[in-house]
């Protein structure tokens, strides 16, 4: 440790006071809330089960599309062990566990239309009884037609699957006239692509537990949108929102489906167990019941038809993109919009027309995923840019620098980029550190069985919620005796790094180290309804109020310090902790004490941080305007090689830039960007949730291959851009969700770039490879 | 015929303290499934996949089951072995025995290695069991014990279809043994599957052989599917290459007569063409290592 | 029922419980013995993150049956929590912000121990073979390949 003068002391202060509320910004501080995950604490939502514990297991359908004429509990109520059977009939409330669309049951009554369906949920004293004794429900079906093909689902006569048709949601973006666009071109390019159900995977299974107490009941459970359970349990139960307590866990990751509907599922058959039983119950998923009955990401099938003139400035683009919605609406009205929004890829192209459609079939349902419609868009995209850039016979990198946005272009729905767009750097960064230009050239002359390949993906993602909704959130802060600063808020944590993110934040805006801060868990009692914890912007919007709830916490002590020290209030300065008066140097105090002058003078030292984003204002119509307020950027080279003989290849580096506007803890925006890329690999390479007939043929972790420690590239070379955008803290911009998205398109285009010609779905198997290698 | 248990809880469990008191203990209830670690068993028990109702416990038999011994030229391995435990044994460090190095490098995943046992895997009887070509290349026995002695059977026909052997329900696999080929042999194994470890293998394939004066003095080939569901040896395909001489025309044509041998179907992890041609690749790559190249 | 009464020895702790034919040791270990550290991610032996060490080897609680844990050495993360090494792989965890989501960590860091306690100077391979059967779907690996190297070379 250097033994500083005070002299020198106070310079590193006054330094440090000029960054004013950057204090901490761009510090890769380590996570305040990961003490007790090392430690190996019991602090998920199965480890604070008490041992009068009741299990619940699921009886899920047998069919995939088919009326239910009877249901019979009375051999499985007679199990031994078993304390309970719920189905519908003990709804008291209304037996409906929705988004946005009231089109889906708790627990199914008159049909299924998914092998996911839940039909009745068993209680039993031991998880083992449970399950069991679910194989003792008898239902009697009545086969109906079921349709699995959303292409065929959209046709009139199609299956019913709801009562109305089976598109659930169209959008569109209409700008310029395509048909003159391709009547401009000198070529035209059409291709199909399509991609798979992912499953997200979380290490831990959707889980809740509910224990009644009086007339209330509390919920604890792994979720990231607790006052979106809570409504949803009062829903059910037909109770008011104040009887109903629900706090978020820790929670064993997350990525979409616990912002969705499976949340609601287990929380409610836990609260009507508990209710039912008079005991505790916990509803945990297994992960057989999870890949089955939880949401996954759509699968996609993508039509791109594009007209590019000779030099490769691109003219129009008509994109059609059809989602396998499966059985139930869910989040998933709202991933078509972003994915139509963004079927283009980040180019500057003067005629669109893109039509999204979701629509039902009998799979079982699909929804909110890390990337919403993003990874299917983007896949095609830039796909269909390699495609392109080989009928002209030229680069695709040179393609891409014809087209992409820059600062002054304008996106396919019309909307203006400024200076924040950091596409260019992106690029740029991935471009040079892969020596792209002399690997292509290289790669160009290769004969040989191993041949190895090189190729580009670029992305924009729009932030945050856009089009989805409000975008608003509430940080509180609070100060205890000691100077201990407590943060909560109703956004969650579940990996990212981004609640810590908050107290930096905070911490920064302060002037306090950032280990005086704890993070309260998320209670539906104590915190303000804040919106859901989606879109990846607990940083970008929550980011803000925490902002705001520093900012107004530090006026309250602000004047303390001032009468204490003796100094004007615009003179105060709070730096690591200390406070200072910026005139006089001799005087200062700890925080703690500024904190026990504040008690004294009954100052309280609460403060709720608000923030809401500027509305976005777009055509419902067309789909021109601009439906999102920033966006992030993003570009990846992957070079692969690839076994001709076999189809067998592997990722050998793979090099990424995200423009995230300002990296709050870079450290954390590197772990979201390498987890994310691995996800992204698994989707590129290996994962496929199969469905045969409605029914999921690898409901379980052997045969859905997510990717191990064996199966990640030697190295993933990371670059942070930082282009401050209008909206986020600092300028920040989301990042935990678009490295998801480049891998998949990268991949294939590298692949394609080796063999001569790209596979064109998803999961680039070797197989693939090797199909289109034979030709 | 008897209804299948449902009620887990009340499977009986029978955990003898030596071999002698197991055989017996099986011979007075054949109806019970014989476990050892049960890394195979335990998840399909637990899933209601297979529903005993007694359960025979050999696991604690380590002390007579477990072992790696050299009997003149035969090498003897308990059945109780584990997959780590095979990959300390010094007896098979040696060049030749290369194969074992291979399989276990890829088997299951480290904690797996830890309790899956040799006798297992080779009970299990199906293709996703990696040790079963390679003891079948090398020319592996088993040996069944029970109250009425010791029978020894060839694992090719011990194992006559997915998930089924030739065990009399009164008797415990105790011991798988092998010939040792001795000096101037090679022996390889490689697999393949949609990722790099802990995978249901889309083709494996062991080879066993020797090359003398550039020619292929023997040769034993085995893959995860040949004909049906389960491991079986190339015959035709060692038939031709016995005696040729080692060059890229004699591999060539080799590919052709494998191309021939095998009927594949195709399921829901590949085609029957793509299976085909991965055996093709690996054959010939397996064929080099035979020769010491890479 | 048929129960049986198992005397197993658990953190250096013995103790006779009664349990279930079809119990698993992951089961007994959290209920009975109150180690919640030992986590159940499939239940089907794919995931490891249940893994715990019997007689010093790293293997799945989940799939080996509970009344097969008696005469064996158990030992759970909450074991290791004062041994020097894990409190060195836990500050290293913590570094390298290795924990995102947490499920896995307990899992890591045995592997990560289990190791390092029998050769410090390692490479990233080797850690990454040791790893390999316990998955992670939140830090993409290398955050705790890093720390599990950097733990064994404590400069």
């Amino acid at each position: 440790m250097n033994v500083q003068t005070a002299e020198e002391f106070l310079t590193e202060i006054q330094k440090k006071a000029e960054r004013g509320e950057l204090l901490y910004i761009g510090k890769e501080l380590k996570r305040i809330d990961d003490l007790e995950k090392v430690l190996g604490l019991p602090i998920y939502t199965n480890d604070l089960i008490p041992r009068n514990t009741l299990y619940a297991r699921l009886v899920l359908s047998k069919y995939p599309h088919a009326i239910i004429k009877n249901i019979s509990v009375s051999k499985a109520i007679n199990y031994p062990g078993v304390r309970y059977v719920l189905t519908h009939k003990d709804v008291p409330g209304l037996n409906e566990s929705s988004t946005i669309i009231p089109d889906r049951p708790l627990f199914a009554f008159n049909k299924v239309r998914s092998t996911g369906d839940i039909i009745a949920a068993v209680i039993a004293e031991k998880p083992n009884r449970a399950q069991e004794a679910a194989e003792l429900v008898e239902v009697e079906y009545e086969h109906l037609k079921p349709v699995f093909d959303p292409v065929e689902a959209m046709k009139p006569d199609a299956p019913k699957i709801h009562d109305d048709g089976n598109i659930i949601k169209h959008v569109k973006v209409r700008k310029g006239d395509v048909e003159k666009g391709f009547q401009q071109a000198d070529y035209i390019i059409e291709n199909t692509f399509r991609t798979q159900h992912q499953d997200a995977a979380p290490m831990e299974t959707e889980t809740a537990f509910a224990v009644q107490r009086g007339e209330k009941i509390l919920i604890i459970g792994s979720m990231q949108t607790p006052h979106h359970v809570q409504a949803a349990v009062a829903k059910v139960l037909g109770w008011t929102l104040d009887r109903i307590e629900v706090i978020q866990a820790v929670t064993g990751g997350a990525f979409g489906p616990k912002s969705d509907e499976p949340p609601y599922d287990v929380a409610s058959i836990a609260a009507l167990g508990a209710i039912k039983t008079g005991k505790p119950v916990l509803m945990s998923m297994t992960r057989e019941e999870s890949m089955i009955a939880h949401t996954k990401r759509h699968p996609a099938i993508i039509t791109h038809k594009t007209g590019v003139k000779a030099d490769g400035k691109l003219t129009a683009s008509k994109v059609q993109i059809v989602l396998d919605g499966g059985a139930y609406a869910s989040l998933g009205v709202l991933v078509i919009v972003r994915a139509t929004f963004h079927a283009n890829g980040p180019y500057e192209i003067p005629n669109v027309w893109n039509d999204g459609y979701k629509v039902y079939t009998n799979n079982t349902y699909t929804g909110s995923f890390r990337g919403f419609g993003a990874p299917q868009a983007i896949f095609a995209a830039e796909s269909q840019m390699d495609e392109i850039a080989k009928k002209l016979n030229i680069d695709p990198l040179d393609l891409r620098l014809i087209n992409m946005l820059r600062p002054g272009s304008k996106t396919s729905t019309g909307q203006l980029m400024d200076e924040s767009c950091g596409l260019p750097e992106c690029l740029d960064a991935v471009v040079k550190a892969s020596d792209y230009r002399k690997k292509k050239k290289l790669y160009s002359k290769q004969d040989g069985k191993i041949r190895r390949g090189i190729g580009i993906a670029m992305l924009h993602h729009g932030n945050a919620l856009g089009p989805e909704g409000n975008d608003y959130a509430y940080v509180h802060l609070s100060v205890e005796k000691s100077g201990k600063i407590h943060l909560g808020t109703g956004l969650t944590e579940f990996g990212t790094g981004a609640i810590s993110g908050l107290a930096q934040i905070a911490a920064s805006v302060l002037g306090v180290p950032i280990d005086y801060f704890t993070i309260d868990r998320p209670n539906t009692l104590v915190h303000h309804e804040t919106g859901p914890t989606v879109a990846s912007r607990v940083i970008a919007i929550g980011g803000n109020a925490a902002r705001d709830a520093a900012l107004k916490l530090k006026q309250k002590v602000l004047p303390v310090a001032s009468k204490v020290m003796g100094c004007k209030v615009e003179d105060v300065q709070i730096v690591d902790g200390y406070v200072y008066c910026k005139e006089k140097k001799a005087k200062s105090i700890s925080w703690e004490e500024l904190v026990k002058e504040a008690y004294e003078a009954n100052i309280e030292l609460n403060a709720l941080g608000y923030y809401m984003a500027p509305s976005c204002k777009w055509d419902e119509e067309t789909g021109l305007g601009s439906p999102y307020n920033q966006y992030t950027f993003g570009a990846a080279i992957a070079e692969v090689e690839v076994d001709t003989e076999t189809g067998l290849y592997k990722v050998l580096n793979y090099y990424v830039a995200f423009d995230v506007g300002k990296a709050i803890n870079p450290k954390s925006v590197r772990g979201q960007i390498y987890g994310g890329t691995v996800q992204g690999l698994g989707y590129a390479m290996m994962e496929e949730l199969v469905h045969r007939e409605g029914y999921v043929v690898n409901p379980n972790l052997k045969d859905y291959y997510i990717p191990t420690s064996l199966d990640i590239p030697e190295q993933i070379q990371t670059f942070i851009i930082e282009k401050q955008g209008s909206m986020g803290p600092f300028g920040a911009k989301i990042v935990a969700e678009p490295p998801v998205v480049l891998p998949g398109p990268t991949i294939r285009n590298a692949i394609m770039d080796a063999v001569g010609k790209g596979v064109n779905s998803l999961p680039i198997t070797s197989e693939k490879v090797y199909k289109v290698i034979k030709g | 015929m008897e209804q299948p248990l449902l009620n887990r809880s009340v499977m009986i469990v029978l955990q003898p303290s030596s071999l002698k008191e197991s055989l017996k203990l099986l011979n007075e209830n054949p109806d019970a499934e014989v476990i050892a670690n049960a890394s195979d068993l335990w998840p399909r028990i637990r899933n209601g996949e297979v529903k005993p109702k007694k359960l025979l416990d050999i696991s604690g038999l380590v002390s007579e089951l477990s072992y790696v011994k050299k009997d003149g030229s035969s090498i003897k391995i308990g059945a109780l072995v584990t997959v780590s435990q095979l990959e300390e044994e010094s007896i098979l460090k040696e060049k030749r025995f290369s194969a074992f190095k291979d399989v276990i490098a890829k088997f299951g995943s480290p904690q797996i290695r830890n309790v899956a046992t040799i006798g297992g895997n080779v009970c299990a009887a199906s293709s996703s069991e990696d040790f079963i070509p390679l003891l079948l290349v090398f020319n592996a026995k088993v040996r069944l014990s029970s109250v009425d002695g010791d029978r020894y059977v060839n694992l090719e026909k011990f194992i006559i279809g997915k998930r089924k052997i030739n065990r009399r329900p009164n008797e415990i696999l105790t011991e798988i043994s092998f010939e040792d080929p001795g000096e101037g042999y090679i022996s390889a194994f490689e697999k393949v599957g949609r990722r790099n470890i802990l995978i249901i293998n889309l083709v494996n394939m062991a080879i066993v052989g020797k090359v003398k004066d550039g020619k292929i003095e023997d040769i034993r080939i085995a893959a995860n599917r040949i004909k049906g569901k389960i491991p079986e040896r190339a015959k035709n395909t060692e038939e031709f290459l016995k005696g040729k001489a080692f060059n890229e025309n004699t591999v060539a044509e080799a590919k052709k007569v494998l191309s021939e041998e095998v009927s594949l179907t195709d399921d829901i992890r590949a085609s029957a063409d793509y299976r085909k041609a991965l055996l093709l690749a690996m054959l010939e790559r397996l064929l080099l290592k035979l020769r010491g190249e890479q | 029922m048929a129960q049986m009464l198992v005397k197993l020895n658990v953190n250096g702790i013995e103790r006779e419980v009664l349990v279930d034919p079809d119990d698993r040791l992951l089961d007994v270990l959290r209920d009975e013995f109150g180690y919640k550290s030992v986590k159940e991610g499939c239940g089907t032996g794919d995931c490891g993150l249940c893994t715990v060490l019997m007689d010093g080897k790293p293997v799945l609680s989940c799939i080996v049956p509970a009344f097969q844990a008696k005469n064996h050495k158990i030992v759970t993360l909450e074991g290791l929590n004062n041994d020097p090494l894990m409190k060195n792989i836990q500050d290293q965890f913590r570094a390298h912000q290795a924990a995102q989501c947490g499920f896995c960590t307990p899992a890591m860091e045995i592997m990560g121990w289990h190791l390092l306690s029998r050769k410090k100077e390692t490479n990233k391979q080797e850690i990454k073979e040791a790893i390999s059967g316990t998955l992670c779907r939140c830090t993409g690996y290398y955050d705790i390949i890093d720390a599990i190297y950097d733990a064994g070379r404590p400069e």
